[in-house]
């Protein structure tokens, strides 16, 4: 393997006394699409928010393409695009106005950045829709709408916290097959995600994080060792049992 | 259902001194304001006396009561659960039995409390005798259940509509000539009322068509009992008990549409196809989204207009005056520090969406460009604004040409307020968050220091910063005018732009050494 595209190592962030990464390494190669999974609190968005220069380490190393993302933040962040979690968009500006917006502050002209807007939001299925305020879009329009900002420079690393969370199964099918065509052309994604199933449909690659260490790392063959993936991620992170027989009344039509 | 929906109403006042401490405070003074306004009330209607004019001043208080109930739940909308059917509706709940609970919950709390008391005012100052004491009664127990039912039924035929983005603009909007309207009553009511310009007899004649209002038929009910005239009284009540009634069918039948009729959103498309000024490369973007933020974001549109009152209200009680000099540069100072004082958290203000700009601006030259493409959008606004009112007030003081010299300190205002806007938007960048009952941005708790501090600094700092300028407005008043004033002018635009640009540089550079920081304080705002 040759220089990998994305290079983590012992990545650590805490919150006062709580260690919310501690110390994660990760490497992905080029052309990608990685996973990032673990449960509810694991670390996945500090991490990937670390991963994109939006939240400052307390120590450890991100490598974007040799690109060092603390010693050279403008330089690193100008190869990669970033899909959060939770919306941040700029919600008084129509769909259009938002991705030639964030085209122009990668620096595109204006003319480009236009023209890339009109595409993307075509191939999105937000053509229709491209002169609405995004305050009117729905969950998985504003979903789209921030795959259109991250991709609209043509980044050759592409973050993606819980990409389709929300996402009605037809917008869920254009993204999906929007990210297989970049990572086609030699290009990385990273992105985390609950649903092991649709993880273990389109990545090559899965890190497993738990409590802010990463427990299991590899091509999705290996981590799944034989298993479904949610089987194997349940043996590694381990169940959380709880004594349901309170709840002997559920079920009951008697009252 | 009446009972459980006030135990519902009672717990969640209840609830509100559980909050933080932002909100609890809210809620103590919010009960403080209702008791001094039930008292107040009380007092002023009670002392009023038996006469024609009395009857006017009492028509009008009702008629306030009346239309403070009319806008009041549209402005807390978001506040009070019991308010949107909503939240109700995933409920077997018949409609009938749910309006009696709704109304019931409705009269639960300090206002309506301030409004039955207060009211009662009435029962001695305007009624005469036992009959005109009971007619009192019974008119200003119909009067809070007209208000009551009037608000239900406004909130819930609107609710639809106040859930949708646009409606909940409109009502954030109202914020404007609701301070408009408070800041005359505090700012010109006692001036008018100690110089004996306003008195009872200032009412005479308010009532010819107010009367035939339903608050004007509860108030007119309680002088015809008292004048000897029961047969009138009792008529006036009954038509506004079927006013209410009416109200009351209208209202169930809206009731009944708005529990199974989905919300309704905004659809409309923006005009124009591209960013304006996109092509003044980075500088001219970020000026593009701010400006169309000012022209689209109801908060940017209540600040422009709280800006406008406040230079009204600083200066209208001198500008008629001799001392009215003082006021159009007072008006005009304050103009620029607000300016600044409503954009020293642009990060925090920009909210998340901020997280997009951090993840692409590299280097001071791009926070350069990202701190002047602010202050360009800003003063494009700003500049006229301050220099029409300047002048609109120097017209009023019969001296039209001093509106040069308020311009000359409003531009030197406008660019220290900037200027201090762009420093603290870094150095003290706090969370904000909009919750129910203001449409306006607050400090999320914990961060009610940074915001005070902001607000006074920057305040006072372009008070002091424009004190050159005001100064040189004071000095150059005894000079022939028609040379000096627009040099000065000139020389306010030059001091205010230095200020500016100085502002831009020392923000940018520290802004450039702590980008994730100020990105994290973006991302935890809610907007």
């Amino acid at each position: 393997m040759g220089e990998p595209a994305i290079a983590v190592t012992g990545l650590r962030k805490s919150f006062g006394p709580k260690e919310a990464v501690a110390g994660i390494d990760l490497e992905i190669a080029a052309g990608s699409l990685a996973g990032l999974v673990g449960p509810n609190g694991a670390g996945k968005t500090t991490s990937l928010s670390m991963m994109t220069g939006l939240l400052r380490p307390d120590g450890g190393r991100v490598l974007i393409n040799g690109l060092d993302m603390w010693a050279d933040p403008p330089a690193a962040k100008a190869v990669i695009g970033v899909v959060p979690a939770e919306a941040r968009l700029f919600e008084r500006l129509s769909g259009e106005e938002l991705l030639e917006y964030a085209g122009r502050l990668r620096g595109m002209v204006a003319s480009e950045a236009r023209s890339r807007a009109k595409q993307l939001l075509h191939v999105l299925d937000l053509a229709e829709d491209a002169k609405r305020l995004v305050a009117d879009y729905s969950t998985g329009m504003r979903k789209k709408a921030m795959l259109g900002c991250a991709l609209i420079h043509n980044p050759s690393a592409l973050f993606l916290d819980e990409p389709l969370e929300g996402v009605d199964p037809v917008s869920a099918d254009v993204i999906r097959r929007l990210l297989t065509r970049y990572v086609g052309s030699g290009s990385t994604v990273l992105f985390s995600s609950h649903v092991m199933e649709l993880v273990e449909q389109v990545c090559d690659h899965v890190s497993i994080i738990d409590k802010g260490r990463i427990v299991a790392t590899g091509t999705t063959e290996q981590v799944r060792d034989g298993k479904t993936l949610q089987q194997a991620f349940i043996d590694l992170v381990g169940t959380r049992a709880h004594d349901e027989e309170v709840l002997s009344w559920l079920g009951s039509s008697s009252s | 259902m009446a009972r459980l929906l006030v135990q519902l109403k009672l717990r969640l006042l209840f609830n509100a001194l559980r909050a933080s401490t932002g909100a609890k405070v809210g809620f103590i003074l919010s009960t403080i304001f209702a008791a001094l306004v039930a008292g107040g009330v009380f007092y002023l209607l009670s002392t009023l006396g038996g006469g024609i004019a009395a009857a006017d001043l009492t028509t009008a208080i009702f008629c306030a009561f009346g239309l403070a109930w009319l806008i009041g739940p549209l402005v807390v909308f978001g506040l009070d659960s019991t308010l949107d059917p909503a939240t109700l509706a995933l409920y077997p709940l018949r409609s009938r039995p749910l309006a009696v609970g709704l109304l019931a919950a409705s009269a639960t709390g300090a206002w309506p409390a301030a409004t039955l008391i207060g009211l009662l005012g009435a029962t001695i100052g305007l009624a005469r005798g036992a009959l005109g004491v009971f007619i009192a009664l019974l008119a200003v127990l119909l009067q809070v259940l007209f208000c009551i039912t009037l608000a239900r039924f406004v909130t819930t035929a609107l609710a639809g509509m106040l859930r949708s983005r646009r409606g909940k603009d409109f009502a954030a909007l109202l914020i404007i000539p609701i301070f408009a309207l408070y800041e005359g009553f505090i700012q010109i009511v006692p001036k008018l009322a100690g110089e004996g310009a306003l008195t009872a007899a200032s009412f005479g004649g308010v009532d010819l068509w107010l009367r035939w209002t339903p608050p004007g038929l509860a108030v007119h009910a309680i002088r015809d009992a008292s004048t000897g005239h029961p047969g009138t009284a009792l008529l006036r009540l009954a038509l506004l008990a079927g006013i209410i009634v009416v109200l009351g069918v209208a209202w169930i039948l809206s009731l009944r549409r708005a529990m199974v009729t989905t919300d309704t959103s905004t659809q409309s498309a923006v005009r124009g196809s591209a960013l304006p000024f996109a092509r003044y490369g980075l500088r001219g973007t970020v000026a593009a989204r701010f400006w169309l933020y000012q022209r689209r974001e109801p908060f940017a549109l209540i600040y422009w207009g709280i800006t406008t009152v406040i230079m009204v209200v600083v200066a209208i009680r001198a500008v008629l005056t001799p001392d009215w000099f003082g006021g159009l540069l007072a008006s005009a100072a304050a103009g620029g520090a607000f300016v600044g004082y409503f954009h020293a958290n642009a990060i925090g203000m920009s909210g998340p969406g901020f997280g997009l700009e951090a993840a692409a601006l590299n280097g001071r030259r791009a926070m350069r460009a990202w701190f002047a493409g602010q202050n360009i959008a800003v003063g494009a606004i700003a500049v006229p604004l301050v220099t029409a009112v300047s002048f609109g007030l120097a017209a009023i003081a019969k001296h039209p040409m001093d509106g040069f010299l308020a311009t000359a300190v409003g531009l030197a205002g406008i660019g220290a307020g900037l200027a201090l806007a762009n420093l603290f938007t870094v150095a003290l960048a706090y969370p904000v968050e909009k919750r129910g009952g203001t449409p306006m941005p607050r400090p999320v708790s914990g961060h009610n220091g940074e915001a005070f501090a902001v607000w006074f600094l920057t305040i006072l700092g372009a008070g002091v910063a424009a004190t050159p300028v005001i100064l040189a407005a004071v000095l150059t008043r005894t000079d022939p005018a028609a040379i000096w004033m627009p040099v000065l002018v000139l020389v306010g635009a030059a001091y205010g732009l230095a200020l500016t640009w100085a502002g831009v540089r020392g923000a940018a550079n520290v802004a450039e050494q702590k980008l994730p920081e100020l990105a994290q304080i973006a991302i935890q705002s809610a907007l």
